[in-house]
């Protein structure tokens, strides 16, 4: 009774010793850079209303890259910096009137492992000029997800 | 200021010329071989001295000790239970027999029970929805706060400290039994600032965020807890009832709460005791009547309680994509009540054969508000019956074998938006959130095991089936989490969470060592998980339920020797492995996966006019490279602990200090466990805690 309990329990203790997990897991998030392109929008940009804001940047990941977004938001209340977003200089804090608001996820083709966004996107005429924040998600296909950041001006 | 104190109070005395007695150093005694013998399951005692010695800032904390507990840390020095790596639903917390109905769910949720007012907790590693139904798969936590007195007064009152977080705590209780009747009441009222962690700064992802004197902005908060109880007690019967209320207020980290990081005009760094927004409340009310009768082969048990849970989260209001700035700071609110009656009997069929059966049943009811949401109105009934039988076919085996049978069905409402979203230039509409959706579910579970006891040795084996019920949010959440920042979208369609475990357990105790080790084997068809996904939806990343194969194993270990009659070292260390065996994370372990650990500590017990002890204690932990997105890995670290406790005889009262001092080194590390770890944000550093307590 005594030996096999102890058997059964040092059993239990060396398949604990023994994890099998040399499968290619994919454990690298995807990566935003601005590598061997001119990249927009850079932290600090300032654009006029009715210009084109053109995005473009270079999306890797070392398996499959899955989706992204867009997202742009007014930064009137002044409610995050990030590292360098700090230099830039921005506005008096406001209240906003008709402020942008840009959220549009995009697909991006299978199989890539590469990709090079390129997108035009036409900045309203009737928005409130100002602060504003442009953030880029990126996910790839296991679900691992990278965030970049940036603050633009919009005047007049 | 405390230390030397404490030292003179253990340095005073001379050596101790009456007999020395250590009786309640030693772990097992024969108290605790009856307590092992009982159950085939893997089990713990834990009396109130235990607590009241390693008194470490909350429960959970000062429980984490123990091999296979942890307490997730969801700050504000809250925390959550986690027994071998399961918490939230996975696990069940009692309070005297009932099961606790908090928001259990949630990731910033503690555990509303006056931590202060607990006699002696029972803690069951491993499969146990056998006696509690749904949830008790990764174990159960059950708390007992309901002594009967035996004199016609007494009390006690703790004060305690903790210089993290500047804490400080008065703990009442009074009590009594004359004749028939007996009463107890208490309160605690618990007050702490925002807690302090080794950095200046916090990076999360592109963000960068100043701390101010290092503390983290807006974690301060303060608890009130009440209750009380009266009693009745004749020959073969008793009876009580119960009232208690357990308030918290505690604010979430400033910077990092809601859909972004953010800055605010609130003038955070003014007060570093107040709290802003954003913060929670909780209010957890509970009334319970126990009512037990027995003769020499029966006895009949009943439980009637009723709880809810009030919770309110409150914020800035912010405009998030179509949704414009919301009306008010009342975020979320979920008012959840639930009612519990438990019928049990016990019949000893021979001298050495014990039947047990009964029936539970539970209804939920949980309305929400706010502007936020996350989760819908549901209603919940379930009910559940089981029979356990425990045969003694020889004085040292016990052999027990129990099945179970549970239905329930919920009705979950639907809920739209309270604002529009545009479809097109000219139409939008409310979107709905939340569909109407009525599911029932039925389980069945068993458990069957043995215990065997011979010179020094105790073994014990066990294999049982657990389940839970999935829960509402698992079902129909169709929205924006905004505590960590993605898009969670529920499934209609998932089955009861199975849970098959294998359990050992070897003890072998004699006058000098004592050595126990817990194995286990786990396997789920069909663990309920929160997958991320590679789509957007509302401009956050869309996380969805599924539910796939896991196996799961681990051990915890723990040698006790005493060296002499007063040094004892102390090992103890645990052990854990998950992997998603199906489905879209096949081969990844599970979220919070908790990484290996090894405790050493020594101990030196005086007795001076009063048994005292000082400890010190190398905690290691492993580093986790185990990870599932969106965790990341996160490095190994050691802390030196200190433990040191005194009683003093005042006439007929004893005073009691202990002493706890964490992280002496005031190393910077980060608990892969942590609500915040995902981030960046490292523990908190150097914690001197203190409790005084007079018992009268």
């Amino acid at each position: 009774m005594n030996k096999y309990f102890i058997f059964i329990s040092l059993l239990c203790a060396l398949c604990a010793c023994s994890g099998d997990d040399e499968e290619d897991k994919d454990m690298v998030k995807p990566s935003i850079s601005e590598s061997g392109i001119v990249a927009s929008p850079i932290d600090c940009l300032v654009l006029h209303k009715g210009d084109v804001l053109p995005f473009r940047y270079v999306f890797e990941d070392n398996v499959e890259l899955g989706k992204f977004n867009i997202e742009i938001h007014h930064n009137f209340d002044h409610h995050t910096h990030s590292t360098s977003a700090l230099e830039c200089e921005l506005d008096d804090k406001k209240q906003p009137v008709n402020p942008w608001v840009y959220n549009e996820d995009y697909d991006i083709p299978e199989n890539q492992k590469k990709y090079n966004a390129h997108l035009d996107i036409e900045i309203p005429e009737d928005i409130d000029t100002g602060d504003y924040h442009f953030a880029i998600r990126l996910t790839d296909k296991t679900g691992w997800q990278t965030l970049k950041a940036v603050s633009i001006k919009i005047i007049e | 200021m405390i230390i030397p104190l404490l030292a003179a109070a253990l340095f005073s005395c001379a050596e101790p010329d009456s007999a020395v007695r250590l009786d309640d150093v030693i772990v097992v005694g024969n108290a605790t071989r009856d307590f092992q013998m009982k159950s085939s399951q893997t089990a713990l005692q834990i009396n109130r001295d235990y607590i009241d010695n390693n008194f470490s800032g909350s429960l959970m904390q000062t429980l984490e000790g123990i091999p296979g507990v942890k307490a997730m840390s969801i700050g504000s020095g809250q925390s959550k239970p986690i027994i071998r790596g399961l918490g939230f639903n996975r696990m069940a917390v009692t309070e005297n027999g009932i099961k606790h109905e908090g928001q259990q769910w949630g990731d910033d949720h503690g555990l509303e029970i006056d931590q202060f007012n607990v006699d002696r907790i029972e803690l069951i590693k491993g499969p146990a929805t056998l006696k509690y139904g749904s949830d008790a798969i990764g174990g159960v936590l059950n708390l007992y706060n309901n002594f009967i007195p035996s004199v016609p007064f007494e009390g006690s009152l703790n004060l305690f400290g903790r210089s993290n977080n500047e804490q400080l705590g008065v703990s009442a209780k009074i009590g009594g039994r004359k004749g028939r009747v007996f009463y107890r009441a208490n309160i605690t009222l618990l007050d702490y600032a925002d807690y302090k962690v080794p950095t200046d700064s916090i990076q999360y992802y592109s963000y960068y965020i100043r701390l101010k004197d290092k503390r983290l902005r807006n974690t301060a908060g303060l608890e009130n807890d009440g209750s009380v109880m009266l009693g009745y007690m004749e020959h073969r019967f008793q009876s009580y009832l119960r009232i208690s209320d357990s308030y918290s207020k505690s604010g979430f980290f400033a910077n990092a709460h809601g859909l972004e990081v953010r800055l605010s005009d609130i003038d955070y760094d003014h007060s570093c005791r107040d709290i802003d927004l954003p913060y929670q409340s909780v209010n957890h009310f509970k009334i319970l009547n126990h009512t037990t009768w027995y003769n020499d082969h029966m006895s009949v048990v009943a439980d009637l309680a009723f709880q809810n849970n009030l919770r309110k989260e409150l914020s800035e209001p912010v405009s998030h994509g179509y949704m414009p700035i919301p009306d008010g700071s009342l975020e979320r609110c979920f008012d959840k009540s639930t009612y519990t009656m438990n019928l049990g009997t016990s019949i000893s069929l021979t001298e050495h054969n014990e039947l047990q059966f009964g029936v539970n049943t539970e209804y939920q009811d949980n309305n929400r508000k706010g502007w936020g949401f996350i989760i819908p109105d549901f209603e919940t009934m379930s009910w559940g019956a089981y029979v356990y039988d425990r045969y003694e076919p020889h004085k040292n085996l016990q052999l027990n074998a129990g099945a179970r049978f549970d239905a329930a069905r919920t009705h979950i409402h639907s809920y739209y938006d309270w604002y529009e979203t545009p479809l097109s230039e000219t139409e939008s509409v409310f979107l709905q959130r939340s569909a109407e959706l009525k599911r029932r579910f039925t389980s069945v579970t068993w458990s069957a095991g043995a215990s065997y006891n011979k010179n020094n040795w105790i073994l014990k084996a066990n294999i049982g089936k657990a389940f839970r019920m999935p829960i509402p949010k698992e079902l129909g959440v169709n929205g924006v989490n905004y505590h960590i920042f993605r898009y969670e979208r529920g499934n209609a369609e998932l089955n009861p969470e199975e849970s098959y475990q294998l359990d050992a357990s070897v003890i072998f105790s004699n006058k000098k060592l004592y050595i126990q080790f817990d194995p286990y084997l786990n396997h789920f068809p069909n663990y309920i998980y929160l997958s991320p996904t590679a789509d957007y939806v509302e401009g956050l990343q869309l996380y969805h339920y599924t539910q796939a194969k896991v196996l799961r194993y681990g051990f915890e270990a723990q040698l006790n020797y005493k060296i002499d009659t007063k040094l004892e070292l102390e090992l103890k260390g645990e052990y854990l492995y998950a992997e998603q065996q199906s489905g879209e994370k096949k081969g990844y372990t599970l979220p919070f996966s908790v990484p290996w650990s090894v405790d050493a500590g020594l101990k030196y017990s005086f007795v001076c006019k009063g048994d005292g002890f000082v400890g010190l204690n190398a905690h290691i932990v492993g580093k986790q490279d185990e990870i599932v997105p969106p965790e990341q890995p996160t490095p190994g670290y050691w802390t030196l602990n200190l433990t040191a406790g005194k009683q003093f005889m005042l006439h007929k009262n004893t005073l009691r200090v202990a002493l706890h001092a964490d992280n002496l080194l005031n190393k910077r590390y980060y608990d892969h466990t942590s609500y915040y770890r995902l981030i960046d944000v490292p523990e908190p550093g150097r914690n001197i805690s203190m409790m005084i307590g007079l018992q009268f």
